[in-house]
């Protein structure tokens, strides 16, 4: 019930979101129609570190306490980041063509994220490569948290290496002194996006826990075939 | 309007990799909801 | 005993069981000097194009050469389970990671003290009056490529696909070390060479945050 109310609320949300990012949004002189993309980019790259702030403090936790619900919190928290970050890559790439002519720069902010979505696959990968449960809880864990420390510093670098090399300011224009119309439109965006995310995250968690209780029953019923019948040898799960 | 046609991309694109998203998981979950139906069945038989 | 202690102990351990065959080192050597003739036929190598891209090349050769080398840190105590027979001594398990940090560092140290010399005469690149400069800059990107890669060997060397991933994980996150052991070795190779103090700086400091994070993490890094 409770969920459903979230989702009828989420879907109001992102209507009325909708609505205020085509029509009540003031037209942008230089770009027009792609800038409203800017209403969409902005809330996914806010999501995606959101996200991945959470799966850092869950890794974190994971490793305090032992407690299993901190990996699947952990692995939701990266899947939800990755998608918001593909979204937001994505996104910017059809803001780029069209508003700078190019497909894509090296700049600081978007080779951090473009590293970080590399970096947050890898992690994926790596937990797809381990079988042990709490193995591989631990070490993704401790992979999340050298990604999570390396992500300030990838953005230092480029910044640091981009005022050495400059490439096309991008940027720069957009949120200096935002029109405050596009400021009320954006916090709707941003307020729309939340509840998708949230319902992403608590699915996610959701099948991560059910896999455990599958894991779980699968045992309890070899563990019942082998007491009733021990000549029965156990195959491996 | 000018350049729509690529804010409408962006906008279906980020659509699509939600309900992907989405819907890998609701899948997953219905699958995982049969098995654990059918393994606590098993374990009611024994 | 000290952690000091068990790792230097660890560390001759290490060195002694390469230099037996030194194939490691050998194949190290041999790979990053195929990686830098193969880049000659990349760009034409002359002088001015050789100081640009240079660093670059040499920066990204050891880094591939540094992730295939370092695979067999902790693979290879899987063989006969002597990870198991190392935490149940009475040390310290950072002192077992640094004990292998500091063997893979010699290595690779080893490893490029041969070959910067074959690239520069390859190359054309004047290496008078920087070689100390250099060493250090080489000194301190070597390091953070040896404590993240360690890290990750003992990550790794559980998984399926041991050696695709070690550097799937490792090169991603060695980005910020590249573009700054690059910018301080081109600063080294400019037209009037001086040593750039930020990028060393930052070196350093990705140093010694990686090293933190392994020295709190390793009792979860080598549990059972």
């Amino acid at each position: 019930m409770k969920r459903l109310g979230i989702t009828v609320a989420a879907a109001a949300l992102i209507f009325f979101a909708g609505y205020a990012a085509l029509f009540i949004a003031p037209d942008e002189s230089t770009m027009h129609a792609i800038q409203r993309v800017f209403y969409v980019h902005l809330p996914l790259w806010m999501v995606m570190y959101s996200a991945l702030t959470v799966a850092f403090i869950a890794n974190i936790a994971w490793l305090a306490t032992r407690q299993i619900k901190w990996d699947w919190l952990g692995v939701s928290a990266v899947e939800v980041g990755v998608v918001a970050c593909t979204g937001g890559l994505a996104t910017g790439v059809l803001w780029g063509k069209p508003a700078w002519g190019i497909w894509w720069t090296w700049d600081a902010r978007l080779t951090t994220a473009f590293l970080l979505w590399l970096l947050y696959i890898a992690y994926l990968l790596l937990r797809g490569l381990l079988e042990d449960p709490e193995r591989r809880a631990t070490l993704s864990a401790i992979f999340g948290i050298f990604a999570f420390l390396d992500a300030p510093l990838v953005y230092a670098s480029n910044r640091l290496w981009r005022t050495q090399h400059p490439a096309p300011v991008i940027f720069g224009g957009d949120n200096s002194g935002l029109n405050p119309t596009m400021g009320k439109v954006l916090v709707i965006c941003i307020l729309a996006m939340l509840p998708v995310m949230i319902l992403l995250l608590v699915d996610r968690y959701r099948l991560e826990r059910m896999r455990h209780e599958v894991e779980e029953l699968r045992l309890a019923v070899e563990a019942r075939a082998a007491d009733s019948n021990p000549a029965v040898t156990r195959s491996t799960a | 309007m000018k350049n729509f046609n690529f804010l409408f991309a962006a906008w279906m694109v980020v659509w699509a990799v939600f309900f992907v998203y989405e819907f890998s998981i609701a899948s997953r979950l219905a699958r995982l909801q049969e098995e654990i139906e059918r393994l606590k069945q098993q374990l009611r038989e024994r | 005993m000290s952690t000091t202690r068990s790792a230097a102990i660890l560390l001759a351990k290490e060195l002694r069981l390469e230099f037996r065959t030194r194939e490691l080192l050998t194949g190290t050597v041999i790979f990053v000097l195929v990686v830098i003739v193969l880049f000659s036929f990349a760009f034409d190598p002359t002088a001015a194009d050789s100081r640009r891209y240079g660093p670059g090349l040499l920066w990204i050769a050891f880094l591939f050469a540094g992730s295939l080398m370092l695979h067999p840190s902790f693979a290879r105590e899987q063989a006969n389970q002597t990870l198991d027979a190392l935490r149940m001594a009475p040390i310290s398990a950072f002192a077992i990671l640094l004990g292998k940090m500091l063997a893979n560092f010699i290595f690779l140290a080893i490893a490029e003290i041969v070959l910067v010399p074959v690239f520069a005469v390859l190359y054309n690149v004047p290496l008078t009056g920087v070689a100390g400069r250099l060493a250090l800059v080489l000194g301190l990107g070597t390091l953070g490529l040896v404590i993240t890669g360690t890290v990750f060997s003992a990550v790794s060397a559980h998984a399926r696909m041991r050696e695709l991933l070690l550097p799937l994980l490792l090169l991603p996150i060695l980005a910020p070390l590249l573009i700054a052991a690059v910018e301080a070795t081109a600063s080294l190779f400019a037209e009037q060479p001086a040593l750039d103090r930020t990028w060393l700086t930052f070196l350093g400091g990705f140093d010694i945050v990686f090293l933190t994070a392994s020295w709190l993490l390793c009792d979860f890094l080598l549990e059972e």
